[in-house]
């Protein structure tokens, strides 16, 4: 496909700094928080079942295009379908921006912090950051040995999406089916690692997307015409604070997808053991992250991405301007990346995590597995602007903005263009306002005002249906029309 | 609200060091923006992470 639509979902942890006083325990302040955004007409509750862990009012669809739900527990933000990245990384914001805003407006900003991370340090929980692309149903999806060459790709690409974290857990709880997990040292050896989610993640493909956790997560579940669309829906990666890493996550990874696409990915990068080298190259205290391919020969992570990127620029080359930033981009990181973490502090969250911490481990002579570490760790997540260590970076100037604070106030209560997303906006817009009167049931694809009315459906998410969304209101009236009739009707009586 | 240029200038403020510029010059031993994140590390409650209690999700 020529054209791209993105996508992100991110399920936020939430911290009580007192919780012994606090009234309320965080699935009660997440579930709070969603009601008071949908109660400043941010949004449309739903008023139907989604599933049997999604009743009425568990969430709903929100002005940007975007949901905004409890998940087992958490809340979660899923963007709008995002036709550019610079959309993508002001609508991700967006998200974190509307919910950070509603816990100050509740007064409870000094108590509560949502922390936008992927792990509980101490209970070893993990929650996830989704990431959707839109490909062809023609996508070589199918073909197994395609499917490692982009394992192979999304286990090395953890060098600069990586969020970090300190320690880890006991690694493939689950992964019995295949002889047992590895023999590995327990998690206490382990000072720092680059990744959130390499602890989490059992096996090379699978379809399910809690406990088994894939690389590569084969569910398809297109949320649009199926004969024409494939979602391609990942769970490996980091929930990302840099914008910078935002874009760099989404950009190379859809790049990867295009060139798998052509034809011209290599089976030279499949490695002898993804789900090892994921949690090796993320281990690496030297950050050497060395991998063995399947060939048998010896490379590393940084190799592979040069070798990708490479491949990329040979065929992608000038296809549009955010390609060629991309491509820019993730040169810059991978030539930066062996001068050591400080060179990538504010574009690569784990190295930033990782310099910050080494500096006041050293300041207050710290073992790496002291509480005060780990708490800095959880605060580098925070999204509290006046607390979280990655804003303090942002405020130093080494944030590498790619958007601005005015792009993403739009943004938290409007649609981007060029998706479906600007049609469900209008929606939206229309059950907030001049027809707040009517009942309605939202899901991605489509949705119906009445049991009686056919489903409006959306089956194609490169089509904004704006227009006909707005036709398809008008035969209802607004709500002052019926007023004006109701006064029209009355006066009719009295006279 | 244009939002679909992907050449929008990227923001990058000026780096704002610690300490005062005046005097004499010498080596600089820290990278500008060091003490003022070090400031903001040594406000975080030490035990927070006690109290981050997440069920496992997605």
């Amino acid at each position: 496909m020529k054209k791209r639509i993105f996508g992100i979902e991110t399920e936020y942890g939430l911290l009580i700094k007192d919780n012994q006083n606090f009234p309320f325990d965080p699935t009660e302040v997440a579930n709070k928080v969603k009601n008071h955004v949908f109660s400043k007409k941010m949004g449309v509750l739903d008023l139907h079942y989604r599933a049997n862990d999604e009743p009425p009012g568990n969430g709903g669809f929100l002005l940007n295009g975007g949901r905004l739900y409890l998940d087992m527990g958490h809340l979660e933000y899923a963007s709008p379908e995002c036709s550019n990245l610079m959309d993508l990384v002001t609508y991700d914001r967006a998200g974190d921006t509307l919910i950070q805003e509603a816990i100050e407006e509740l007064g409870w900003a000094d108590q509560v912090s949502f922390i936008k991370n992927n792990v509980d340090l101490e209970t070893s929980a993990t929650f996830g950051c989704h990431e959707n692309y839109l490909v062809g149903r023609g996508f070589p999806f199918d073909e197994r040995e395609n499917l490692k060459i982009l394992s192979s790709f999304l286990t090395t690409r953890q060098i600069y999406c990586g969020a970090g974290r300190i320690g880890s857990c006991d690694p493939h709880p689950f992964r019995d089916w295949e002889g047992g997990a590895p023999d590995e040292s327990s998690g206490d050896e382990v000072d720092f690692q680059i990744s959130q989610r390499a602890d989490h993640i059992p096996n090379e493909f699978y379809r399910w997307v809690q406990y088994n956790r894939a690389i590569v997560n084969t569910r398809d579940e297109p949320l649009s015409d199926p004969s024409k669309y494939r979602r391609i829906h990942l769970l490996v990666g980091d929930s990302t604070m840099s914008e910078f890493a935002t874009a760099m996550k989404m950009g190379t990874t859809t790049l990867m997808l295009e060139i798998m696409q052509l034809g011209v990915a290599k089976q030279e990068w499949i490695l002898e053991d993804s789900v090892q080298s994921m949690r090796s190259i993320s281990r690496d205290p030297d950050f050497k992250w060395h991998v063995k391919l399947a060939s048998g020969k010896s490379s590393n992570a940084l190799e592979l991405q040069w070798d990708i990127l490479n491949t990329c620029k040979e065929y992608l080359t000038g296809k549009n301007r955010e390609t060629d930033w991309i491509l820019e981009g993730w040169e810059s990181v991978l030539t930066d990346l062996p001068k050591g973490p400080e060179a990538v502090i504010g574009r690569v969250d784990w190295a930033s995590k990782y310099w910050m911490l080494t500096e006041f481990k050293n300041e207050e002579n710290l073992e790496w597995n002291d509480p005060w570490l780990k708490s800095l760790d959880l605060e580098y997540h925070n999204l509290n602007k006046e607390s979280g260590l990655f804003w303090g970076l942002e405020a130093n100037g080494e944030g590498y903005r790619k958007t601005t604070d005015a792009a993403v106030d739009f943004a938290k209560i409007n649609a981007p263009r060029g998706t479906r997303a600007q049609g469900r906006g209008e929606l939206v817009k229309n059950l907030i306002n001049e027809h707040s009167h009517m009942s309605y049931l939202i899901d991605w694809i489509g949705f119906r005002l009445s049991k009686i009315d056919e489903p409006f459906l959306m089956l194609d998410p490169f089509i904004s249906y704006k227009d006909e969304i707005m036709a398809y209101f008008n035969p209802f009236g607004s709500l002052s029309d019926q007023e004006n009739n109701t006064d029209d009707e009355s006066n009719k009586t009295e006279g | 609200m244009e939002m679909n240029d992907p050449l929008r200038k990227e923001e990058k403020k000026e780096s704002r060091p610690d300490r005062d510029d005046s005097g004499p010059t010498s080596p600089e031993p820290s990278r500008p923006g060091r003490d003022s994140l070090l400031k903001r590390m040594k406000k975080v409650d030490p035990k927070q992470t006690e109290n981050y209690k997440q069920r496992t999700g997605q």
